[in-house]
């Protein structure tokens, strides 16, 4: 066997396929920084979104270290703008893990880090069709669905034209609709029922027979003639008590349809409480609840800032999939077909990607408000935390700085070792310039100046609570001059008094909070501002919302009046005439029973009759 | 040109007189693997050792590469569904889970759907690709070579400058 073997084998390749090899390690070798350069700014711009630019990539092979110089990380939200640029960042790799094709950093030490630098090119990258159900479009549909349109003064002084709300688009209308249709068909299904269940042949044989009986005896009869109308009347009370409790399944029916007609007419209340609702907001209608003109004011520039916090929820749970179970990701670029990466994850081995451990000491230069001393821990950085069976913590804070902030922390965890994942991240800053805030609507802003800011995230599964708080002491309001003022008088009057109420006020405090699922967020925005605003348009504009509101109520009812009564009369009658018709068939059927079951008693007292 | 004429004529040389016809077909069917797979990955390296180091035909190995480039850019969907089928199924789970978690086997990127998928076509074509070679080399050596040398093109190139340019370099070719 080993002779026959040995004998395929040509001995004198042997000496060519070292010489190929050798070629091919060389090869590897040579190109190993290039391939680490193209890795880190492929891997990278993946799972950011956005372009990852590397300077120069070394890879020493034998002492283990990685070095990355001229990192750029392209803010996705801003793509001429770098979130992160770090001019030096040299890791400690682990390389028996790389045998396993698997990146486990020991260490990482970093010099130069800078955020938000501006970039020469964009780093936008082109949206690939896999991703329009991805990040992207997870960013606007949140957007989408927590954003609401702005105060819109203009319209709270004209003239409500209720002849603009159309009957077609009522909700009531369509349930007084349904309820008559159901009311008709339940009726007509009913009736054909107890057309099809026929009871008069039943009853009629039976009326016959107790007639027949009525002045039956012994002698009329014979003890035969006895015996045979005692057989007779027993089956037709046989025959009477099937009718009976066909009769009854139909009264159940009747009962239950009942309840239906019951449930549907006491849907109507709430579809019209919605048409108010719907017409109200078809007329522009101020509000002057104070938890709509929070968000009427702010929702627009705070669903930006929450929007950027979705995104990097969104990513982890993408890059980073909580359990043991199959994973799959797309495969990495080449000439043939990509494919598909099936990831097996397994406990105690070496996750895909780990960084033990990150603390950073990062100095921000300069005399802007981010510049002083900066201290950042990352523990436990994996894609598969499941198979390192530990969260990511993370914690950052200001160690020193000359100006700007008098404090910042940061501190939080992704534990994704299992499903539910659970995301906690806490940032405080103190003493920090707050943003101006766009006036939704009134054409202006509030700068907040320095101030206070706290975010906290808590996301478990789909489930977010989040909240953004900025507390600004010392405000100052702005009111764009260039911004045409309302032609109309009124409504320029109006603007000019919820200016001054809002001028009134030095110290703001505004509460976003995020609520709901990720796909179908939530979003309360409280403010003082939204207290001052809600009274002077309460005061400026009370009544007249209020009369413009009772004839929204008028044109809605006038619209619905007579289908609803329709509906609730069709409901009667469907009702009334089905139970009318069991009843009567019912007493039928009791009468003539009782007048068998008489001449059966009568009967069998003849002696030899049983 | 020359570069070009040399591997035409090794290839030809191969089909007419280059081992056994077995040998030839072997060398096709073993050269497959490079045009149906992912030309870099770390089974091909294995794959071109055994070429090598084996009797079989190495230009037979170049012949069934050229062959079937074309045939894998065009297969590569079936190749992803064969594959993702494999990784998807509940009873391979823990050889997958072995290959991607051990050291050296992990880098043949077996866990890729059109890599895994191509390997296992290729495995299942290796020898029915065989015979069906054999069958050709055989039928190429009787019936067909003796044809060609008779077309015209074949005249052509062989009373061209640059045929005899390229004997003069290569006159025992």
């Amino acid at each position: 066997m080993v002779a026959v073997l040995v004998r395929f084998i040509r001995w004198k390749a042997l000496l060519p396929l070292s010489v190929v090899l050798g070629l091919i390690a060389l090869w590897e070798i040579l190109l190993a920084d290039r391939t680490l350069k193209w890795a880190v700014e492929s891997g990278g711009t993946a799972a950011v979104g956005a372009r990852v630019d590397v300077g120069r990539a070394t890879l020493g092979i034998l002492d283990g270290h990685v070095t990355l110089e001229g990192l750029q990380v392209t803010d996705p939200n801003a793509p001429m703008t770098n979130m992160v640029e770090v001019a030096e960042l040299i890791f400690d790799v682990g390389l028996l893990p790389a045998l396993e094709k698997k990146i486990v950093i020991d260490s990482v030490a970093a010099r130069g880090i800078r955020f938000g630098t501006p970039r020469q090119v964009s780093g936008a990258i082109p949206r690939k069709a896999r991703d329009s159900a991805s990040s992207s479009a997870v960013i606007d549909e949140f957007k989408r669905q927590v954003k609401v349109p702005p105060l819109e003064l203009s319209t709270l002084t004209q003239s409500v034209n209720v002849g603009g709300i159309a009957a077609d688009s009522l909700a009531t209308l369509r349930e007084a609709r349904h309820t008559v249709a159901f009311a008709d068909t339940a009726k007509a299904k009913l009736l054909a029922d107890i057309e099809a269940a026929d009871p008069r042949p039943t009853l009629d044989s039976a009326q016959a027979l107790a007639t027949r009986l009525q002045r039956a005896s012994l002698r009329t009869l014979g003890m035969s003639g006895v015996r045979q109308a005692v057989t007779d009347v027993r089956r037709t009370l046989r025959d009477l008590g099937q009718l009976d409790d066909r009769l009854r399944a139909l009264e159940t029916e009747t009962r239950g349809n009942a309840a239906g007609l019951q449930a549907r007419l006491a849907a109507i209340p709430a579809a019209r409480a919605e048409d108010y609702a719907y017409a109200r907001s078809l007329l522009k209608l101020p509000s002057f609840d104070v938890p709509n003109i929070g968000p009427q004011l702010f929702s627009d520039v705070v669903a930006e800032k929450m929007a950027g916090v979705v995104y990097w929820l969104d990513r982890a749970e993408q890059y980073v999939p909580p359990g043991l179970q199959r994973q799959m990701q797309p495969g990495r670029d080449r000439a043939r077909a990509n494919g598909t990466d099936v990831l097996f994850p397994k406990a105690f081995v070496y996750p895909d990607f780990l960084m033990r451990m990150a603390e950073l000491s990062l100095s921000i230069g300069g005399e802007g408000a981010s510049a002083g001393n900066y201290s950042a821990t990352i523990v436990g950085l994996t894609t598969q935390p499941a198979v390192l069976g530990a969260p990511t913590t993370f914690a950052l804070s200001r160690t020193e700085g000359q100006t700007g902030p008098t404090d910042i922390r940061m501190n939080g965890f992704f534990d994704h070792r299992t499903a539910p994942v659970r995301d906690t991240l806490v940032a405080q800053f103190a003493g920090i310039t707050l943003p101006s805030f766009p006036l939704g609507g009134l054409g202006g802003a509030v700068v907040l100046g320095t101030g206070y800011s706290v975010l906290t995230v808590e996301r478990r599964g789909e489930a977010l609570n989040s909240r953004w708080v900025w507390r600004a002491p010392n405000v100052t309001w702005q009111r764009d001059a260039a911004r045409a003022r309302p032609a109309d008088a009124r409504a320029a009057f109006v603007e000019d008094v919820l200016w001054r109420a809002m001028a009134r006020i030095d110290s703001v405090e505004i509460d976003a909070r995020v609520g709901g699922t990720l796909r179908h967020p939530t979003m309360a925005i409280r403010t003082n501002i939204a207290d001052a605003v809600g009274n002077a348009l309460r005061e400026q504009l009370g009544d007249e919302v209020r009369r413009a509101e009772q004839q929204v109520r008028a044109r809605v009812d006038a619209l619905v009046e007579a289908e609803v009564a329709k509906a609730r009369a069709a409901a009667a009658v469907a009702k009334a005439q089905v139970s009318e018709r069991i009843a009567s068939e019912r007493a039928r059927l009791e009468e003539e029973k009782a007048a068998l079951e008489s001449r059966l008693r009568d009967l069998t007292r003849i002696p030899g009759i049983r | 040109m020359m570069l070009a004429l040399k591997f035409l004529q090794t290839l030809l040389k191969a089909l007419n007189s280059d081992g056994t016809p077995g040998q030839v077909a072997m060398g096709m069917a073993v050269g497959l693997c490079f045009g149906l797979t992912p030309l870099v990955s770390l089974h091909n390296l294995f794959v071109l050792a055994v070429a090598m180091l084996t009797t079989l035909s190495f230009p037979g190995v170049f012949l069934g590469w050229a062959i079937a480039t074309p045939l894998g850019f065009m297969l590569d969907p079936l190749f992803d569904r064969i594959g993702m089928a494999l990784l998807t199924n509940d009873a391979l789970a823990p050889i997958f889970t072995w290959i991607v978690n051990t050291p050296v086997i992990a880098l043949s990127r077996m866990n890729n759907t059109v890599v895994l998928g191509s390997v296992v076509a290729w495995f299942v074509l290796l020898v029915p690709s065989y015979f069906l070679f054999r069958v050709l080399v055989h039928r190429y050596r009787a019936d067909v070579y003796a044809h060609v040398q008779k077309w015209k093109v074949v005249q052509l190139v062989k009373g061209s400058q640059a045929y005899s340019l390229y004997r003069s370099w290569w006159p025992s070719s």
